[in-house]
């Protein structure tokens, strides 16, 4: 690989965490959330609650085809019905229609192979998919959109779907872009080392295919688009459920000829995002607001549950032939892994989450050599993206897997072979050697492995339960396992955010940041920031997130990085605002600055609580109607900052549980769950532990229950949640949390994200602890498995009661 | 998706297969029909309304292609099936085997159907379409029995 | 927002305590009739085939599924939504202001985004009504009807436990 950086000398990191003045009063603390009430009592907005004059209701056509030619779309009838207002197909968008803009570019990767083919707003010639869109109608109501969509008459040419990844790759395979010649989306190759020597001198290679199949976000908030066109003031507004509301507004207003400032994409409150919501330009983003400026009336578009599993992006299946070459003492000497990677019909994101699987791979270990190879697949399928995760559990899968089969074969323990492999606390950075989804090379900032998985083991009890506990279940007859694994995030990359802090004349701080908030907390964890940082209660700090008139500079909430980049940026122009505030103070009060003391929303000098003046006075002050504002200065008492990490951080964690399977049901019980977590500073325990408890339930859909059923000819088999089972209270248990905290170096803060933490590892340990209820007799190398899946793998091989050997 | 099975007719083979091919009776025996013609020699069309679970009345255009016809022994039909809840396509296998003493009154129908289903069907009624499947199978066969009776009654037996 | 098929039924019924009237389509859906017809939007649709309880609404008094019911099925009864459950409808800033398991979500930080928020919570009214000092198995089943996708349920069961031991948990809203 060319461009490798050179081996870095130990110096201290570049940006220490900072004091903020005043002790951390609020910075760590559980403070209740401040955006509660308005979600408690139903007056939050969410998109679907935008009511205007004259609103109309768009309803899509789909395709019930996986792949086939349009040889035919009549939409005349429709046009005529009662009730409906326009119709439009791709012939009728003239000029204005277009692939949409490839967003990740990949990474600069030497011998990279890759072909951009974005998904389109109406199909035009040829369907790729079920449930691409075909034509648009508008309509007074939305049920007689709906009923107008019978209308169409639609002829199809049917062609051959591709649906298996192999297959895809055949001469023989139909072609889902015909231009290609191929399915080949990309192909990308990072080594480290020369893993074929390591193999020549290993003691031992396990070698396995592993197939991990993932699943849609399924927030229980569908997606929407309002938009509205002022022919008068000549400006656009569109609500969206968009984790990014300042790209959108970019991209729609550069499609529609407006400028920037004639645009203002508002995402209210977000019933849950986790990763499809980021997908841009989805075919009703760039329809609805171009509709909406054609009628002349706001448009209202609303994805109902069914449209959500064809229409909604969502990640899908890898398969890995991989292998881990170890010495005789369990340690790493390399690993070799060749996988493909589902991208269905389009791919827009680029190679996010491959890149992912790749690195993450890698985990918290030493592994001096590396060759990783994977093939992207076009499919004729919906489109993938990134979901909570991101690719990394198939990484993380890929590697605890080999780990367990090379402990099995060497007969060490698998949290010794683990310990004998973890990077130790001062080998950081430490750099991986290959690039990550930020185009930077995979450097881990910080981090203390070991320490994680000691203290993981010692809640779950390991030592007692593997000599003690379950030997005596396995005579009762109990099929009782453990599982207990460890993982890498990599979360906070860039490229950056902003945020501006104003202190108003009420006293009350109005602080703005252009990323979105789906459920995070932000407006409790920024307000903690900043409340730290001016003295003042949280309460008294009003946070305005994802609306693009209030901030208008920044990307949005994806890869778990609101808090670190986001958080920085606050953090940053508060620090700024407070600089403000002591040089006026200082000045008003006659004191010198480090005199001052900030708090409950006043300045006073220290140990003259009388000599003191509110921060409402000063930012009054400071905006004077007569008198100068003088050169190098700025009126009132606000700043604007951005935050840009150098390369993204590592966070880490180790996830144990204790399952009992049922030999009459195959159902997999969790008797115990146990997550150590580390996301470097936390700013609000509250909100970092439910991130993690919500990020369980995911893994834990995602390790047992959650699977998208595509059959050969692109057809899912189970688009409602009758049949894609999603986790209830009754399948989740309560995790036991213990965190460990290791700062990044690199932000202020010293945060790391947590968002997807929780969702990770889980199907990893889930078949770690499986195989070990089952005493080895069944060998687990995919993910979901359901309980008839395992009823297939177990066959009868069932262990025997009492008989506790080793397999 | 694959629906097959075996019935037996009180009839010969030649009377069997004139009903098969007879649009009218097909539209009398083929549940949900509402309509059926036929277009050429080889080829019907019609409307079909059938239930699958929560979907109450799933209305298709179907068009029927015979192949490999030789009487009276078998045929292929080449299904293609279109509606607003989803398609289905495929091909299914008629054989009519004379069972009994030679020219004798008893023929055994064969058939083995492959088929495709997509759209809004596939999405929501999979656990149904099997069961759905064989049943329908049935009623049409039960239909298409009484229907054999009634035209061999109507002859006043013994043909 | 009305379904305009031809035909509307006039039906009259009480939510929240007020009566309202309107003239429907036969096949608006409850859901759709009380969020755009009545602008109470507390009330949110998550799938409309009865699986994620988002829609949850009180109907004399029982949890239904506002998305499986068509409105002139509510004709003459009397319909509670999450609105209702706080007195002045939560518009005032004080913490007494909220129905306890209102502040008791809170409390316990049982909501992440919010979207499946009100189905709970009109899922609870009546199952606390019915089952004041549940156990954690018998909250998680009662739960086990209502989907979230962001809290992983256990702040929910936490803040179900804090509110049966609050008096007036198991009471209606400002009906």
């Amino acid at each position: 690989m060319k461009g490798k950086p050179k081996p870095r000398a130990r110096t201290a990191p570049p940006h220490a965490p900072e004091p903020a003045g005043a002790e951390h009063r609020w910075l760590g603390k559980s403070v209740p959330r401040l955006e509660d009430r308005k979600l408690l009592t139903g007056r939050a907005l969410f998109t679907d609650d935008v009511d205007l004059p004259g609103m109309l209701h768009a309803a899509l056509l789909r395709s019930d085809e996986a792949h086939a030619r349009i040889k035919r779309i009549d939409a005349s009838a429709a046009r005529t019905r009662e009730g409906v207002v326009a119709v439009y197909t791709a012939a009728d968008l003239g000029d204005y229609w277009k692939p949409g803009p490839h967003l990740v570019p990949p990474p600069p990767v030497e011998g990279l192979v890759f072909h951009s083919c974005t998904q389109v707003p109406l199909a035009k010639d040829k369907v790729r998919h079920a449930g691409e869109a075909l034509a648009l109608v508008v309509a007074e109501s939305r049920y007689i959109a709906e009923d107008a969509l019978e209308d169409i008459t639609v002829e199809l040419e049917p062609l051959g779907a591709v649906t298996d990844l192999e297959a895809a790759l055949e001469a023989t395979s139909p072609l889902v872009h015909e231009q290609l010649g191929g399915n080949v989306a990309a192909k990308a190759r990072q080594t480290k080392g020369d893993y074929a020597k390591a193999a020549a001198r290993a003691h031992t290679i396990v070698r396995r295919r592993f197939r991990y199949d993932r699943g849609a976000a399924a927030a229980i908030e569908n997606r929407g688009v309002v938009a509205q066109w002022d022919a008068k003031a000549e400006e656009l507004t569109i609500w969206d459920t968009t984790q990014a509301p300042i790209p959108i507004r970019n991209g729609l207003a550069a499609m529609l000829g407006l400028r920037e400032s004639q645009v203002r994409v508002v995402a209210p409150f977000i019933g849950g995002g986790f990763g499809p919501k980021i997908m841009m330009f989805y075919p009703e983003e760039v329809l609805v607001p171009w509709a909406a400026m054609r009628i002349g009336r706001p448009v209202k578009w609303i994805e109902d549950r069914r449209e959500n599993f064809y229409a909604t992006t969502q990640e899908r299946l890898q398969i890995h032939d991989a292998e881990i070459a170890v010495a005789a003492d369990g340690r790493i000497l390399g690993v070799r892994d060749e996988f493909l990677f589902d991208t269905g019909a389009y791919d827009p994101y680029g190679l996010t989450i491959p890149i992912n699987s790749q690195c993450t791979l890698l985990g918290c270990y030493r592994v001096p050599n590396y060759d990783s190879t994977f093939t992207a697949v076009f499919t004729n399928r919906p489109i993938v993206t990134p979901v909570r995760g991101a690719g990394r559990q198939h990484g993380v899968f890929v590697m605890e897997r080999l780990l367990d089969l090379a402990a099995r074969e060497l007969k060490l323990d698998r949290v010794e072979i683990r310990r004998r492999n973890f990077l130790a606390p001062d080998d950081f950075p430490h750099d991986h050697g290959i690039l990550f989804q930020d185009f930077r090379p995979l450097t881990y900032d910080s981090g203390r492995y070991a320490e994680a998985m000691d203290m993981a083991a010692q809640l779950i009890g390991y030592e007692q339960f593997v000599n003690e506990v379950q030997p005596g279940l396995r005579k009762a007859g109990r099929h009782v396992g453990l599982g207990i694994v460890s993982y890498i995030e990599g979360t906070g990359i860039g490229p950056y955010e902003g945020a501006r802090v104003t202190i108003e004349p009420s006293g009350t701080v109005r602080v703005a940041t252009g990323v979105g908030t789906q459920g995070q907390g932000h407006f409790t964890t920024f307000a903690q920031l900043v409340s730290d940082v001016l003295g003042m209660d949280p309460s008294k700090v009003q946070v305005i997130t994802g609306d693009t008139r209030e901030f208008g500079w920044g990307t949005g909430t994806f890869a778990s990085r609101g808090a670190v980049v986001a958080g920085n940026a606050v953090y940053a122009a508060a620090q700024l605002v407070r600089k403000k505030v002591l040089d006026l103070a200082s000045e008003a009060l006659g004191a010198p600055r480090q005199a001052l003391v900030l708090e409950c929303g006043s300045v006073h000098v220290a140990g003259e609580p009388r000599r003191t003046v509110r921060l409402g006075d000063l930012a009054l002050k400071a905006n004077p109607l007569r008198g100068g504002v003088s050169p190098g200065t700025e009126p009132g008492l606000e700043a604007t900052a951005y935050f840009g990490p150098e390369r993204g951080n590592a966070a880490n964690g180790v996830h144990a549980m204790i399952v009992e399977v049922d030999p009459e049901t195959c159902q997999a019980a969790i008797r115990r769950y146990v997550v150590v977590h580390d996301c470097g500073t936390v700013i609000n325990p509250m909100v970092v532990e439910a991130q993690v408890q919500g990020g369980v339930a995911a893994g834990i859909g995602n390790a047992f229950y959650e699977q998208l059923v595509w059959d050969e000819n692109g057809q899912l088999l189970n688009a409602s949640f009758m049949d894609y089972l999603l986790p209830t209270a009754l399948d989740v248990p309560a995790v036991e949390m213990a965190h460990t905290v290791t700062p990044s170096p690199l932000n202020p803060l010293g945060t790391k994200g947590v968002g997807e933490a929780g969702a990770i590892p889980t199907a990893a340990a889930f078949a770690q602890a499986v195989e070990d209820a089952l005493q080895g007799r069944v060998e687990i190398t995919e993910a979901p498995l359901s309980p008839g899946r395992l009823f297939e793998l177990i066959g009868d091989g069932w262990p025997v009661a009492g008989s506790g050997e080793d397999p | 998706m694959i629906v097959e099975g075996a019935y037996r007719f009180p009839a010969k083979r030649e009377v069997i297969w004139e009903l098969l091919l007879d649009p009218a009776v097909i539209a009398k025996t083929m549940p949900g029909t509402t309509e059926m013609v036929k277009v050429t020699h080889e080829k019907y069309a019609g409307k079909l309304r059938i239930g699958i679970g929560a979907i109450t009345a799933a209305e298709f255009e179907v068009t029927v292609v015979l192949a490999d016809v030789v009487p009276p022994e078998r045929y292929t039909m080449l299904i293609d099936g279109q509606g607003k809840f989803g398609f289905t396509r495929g091909s299914a296998l008629v054989e009519l085997v004379a069972d009994g003493a030679p020219g004798g009154e008893s023929t055994q129908l064969h058939f083995r159907a492959d088929m495709q289903v997509g759209g809004k069907i596939a999405g929501a009624g999979q656990r149904l379409l099997d069961s759905v499947g064989k049943l329908l199978t049935k009623q049409g066969l039960d239909a298409l029995s009484r229907e054999v009776n009634a035209r061999l009654g109507s002859r006043g037996g013994g043909a | 927002m009305s379904a305009r098929q031809g035909g509307g039924v006039p039906i009259s019924l009480t939510v929240n305590g007020s009566p309202a009237s309107r003239t429907v389509e036969p096949r608006l859906l409850l859901s759709d009739f009380l969020r755009h017809d009545l602008e109470l939007t507390g009330t949110h649709v998550g799938c409309e085939h009865g699986v994620c309880g988002a829609c949850t609404v009180l109907l004399d008094g029982e949890a239904v599924r506002s998305c499986l019911l068509f409105a002139v099925q509510a004709d003459g009864h009397a319909i509670e939504t999450v609105e209702g459950l706080a007195p002045g409808g939560g518009a005032g800033g004080r913490e007494g202001d909220l129905h306890p398991l209102q502040a008791a979500f809170h409390a316990a930080h049982a909501l992440q985004c919010g979207f499946c928020t009100p189905g709970f919570l009109m899922t609870l009214v009546p199952f606390l009504r019915e089952n004041p000092d549940p156990d954690e198995h018998e909250i998680r089943e009662a739960l086990s009807g209502n989907l979230c996708r962001c809290t992983g349920y256990k702040n929910i069961v936490d803040a179900v436990a804090l509110a049966a031991r609050k008096p007036g948990a198991d009471a209606r809203g400002a009906a």
